[in-house]
């Protein structure tokens, strides 16, 4: 998927296979590109930059980011950072889901309703990074 | 086949932008969750690739199989760099052809063409899994006691219990078949213990004498199941 002109900001979940952390981070992504914010928001493949591919180094140098993590290894954030990247924004999954004390989320296959309020939370803390990225190109 | 394998990894790209990636890594855990949880543990690619020594160390030592979402391979290439070559390659969109355009990138949108896309691959992961688990057949699963279903997230395996011939049998991911049957139309009637039986003789063994006994009981099951969830 090509990001288009009108890409602001890029969203980039760590994608952890293990755990319920790592796919509602990958949701609140989609929920960020697909629904809140779409044409404007895209995101990347995560290896694929970890990998070196120059086209994806070229679209984290070029436009804002805001990770995702999952797990306190912060493989988003560091990796984009590694890759030159700019961070406007680091989130961490964990930080909201300690406000839901005692939920269940889900697993890492399929989310709980509980789940899928920390994806759209997440989602909702991310979309005021577009228009900050708007502001400053103006 | 030599000697037995105990643990495979598996390992799938991350693949965000598309949605084989999403197809690749829900297939990854089905088998690690219902198809294989005894034999198989999964590793965070970005985490491998990152650096991270022990899981590095783990794709030396193993039998891996990657799972790609796309012909770029970055889970093959890089744990090729890192590890050395693996095991097996499978790319989801070679295995899906045009049925992956039905698919989407978020779980919030799967329908049926996601979940078939996500058996057929599950299934091409599975039999991968059995080339290296050599000495036991992969249908012997059991998951009572298995520790699996793992990246140490403790995800439990799912598996269901039937009476067979006076015997109590459990039978991993029978939950899922029958969901995935369900999905599919198959009525709870006696004509479906047929394909209840077909189904679960891939991911279970079954000896020909015990045919029929597995067939009243799948039936039996498969109709609580649907009542339960109808209810």
């Amino acid at each position: 998927m090509q990001s288009g002109n009108n890409t602001k900001l890029l969203v980039i979940p760590c994608s952890g296979v293990g755990k319920v952390h790592g796919l509602i981070s990958r949701e609140a992504v989609y929920r960020v590109t697909d629904d809140l914010l779409p044409g404007q928001a895209d995101t990347v493949c995560l290896a694929l930059l970890v990998a070196g591919d120059a086209e994806t180094k070229d679209k984290v140098q070029s436009i804002p980011c805001v990770t995702l993590d999952g797990c306190p290894k912060l493989c988003a954030f560091k990796n984009v950072e590694l890759s030159g990247g700019k961070v406007s924004n680091q989130i961490r999954v964990y930080d909201v889901m300690k406000r839901y004390r005692g939920a269940h989320f889900g697993t890492a296959t399929a989310l709980s309703e509980a789940g899928w309020q920390v994806v759209d939370e997440l989602a909702d803390a991310v979309v005021p990074n577009a228009n900050h990225s708007a502001v400053k190109e103006e | 086949m030599g000697e037995a394998v105990a643990k495979v990894g598996i390992i799938s790209c991350s693949g965000e932008e598309i949605a084989e990636g999403t197809i690749a890594r829900q297939a990854v855990r089905r088998v690690l969750e219902a198809l294989r949880p005894n034999h198989t543990v999964t590793l965070c690619l970005p985490l491998f690739l990152a650096g991270e020594e022990g899981e590095r160390r783990f794709a030396r030592e193993h039998p891996t199989i990657t799972v790609d979402g796309c012909s770029k391979l970055c889970a093959k290439r890089g744990t090729e760099k890192y590890s050395g070559e693996v095991s097996a390659s499978l790319v989801v969109s070679d295995i899906l052809g045009d049925r992956a355009k039905h698919c989407h990138r978020s779980t919030r949108q799967a329908d049926k063409a996601d979940e078939e896309a996500v058996w057929i691959v599950a299934e091409r992961i599975a039999a991968a899994v059995d080339e290296f688990i050599g000495t036991r057949s992969a249908g012997q699963e059991d998951a009572a006691g298995s520790s699996a279903a793992c990246c140490a997230c403790g995800s439990p395996s799912s598996a269901a219990v039937v009476e067979i011939n006076g015997a109590s049998v459990t039978i991993t991911g029978l939950p899922l078949i029958f969901q995935h049957l369900q999905k599919n139309g198959l009525s709870p009637d006696e004509e479906s213990a047929n394909t209840l039986l077909e189904t679960a003789k891939i991911y279970h063994a079954i000896d020909a004498e015990d045919e029929n006994a597995y067939r009243h009981a799948l039936a039996a099951a498969y109709r609580e199941f649907c009542r339960e969830s109808t209810s």
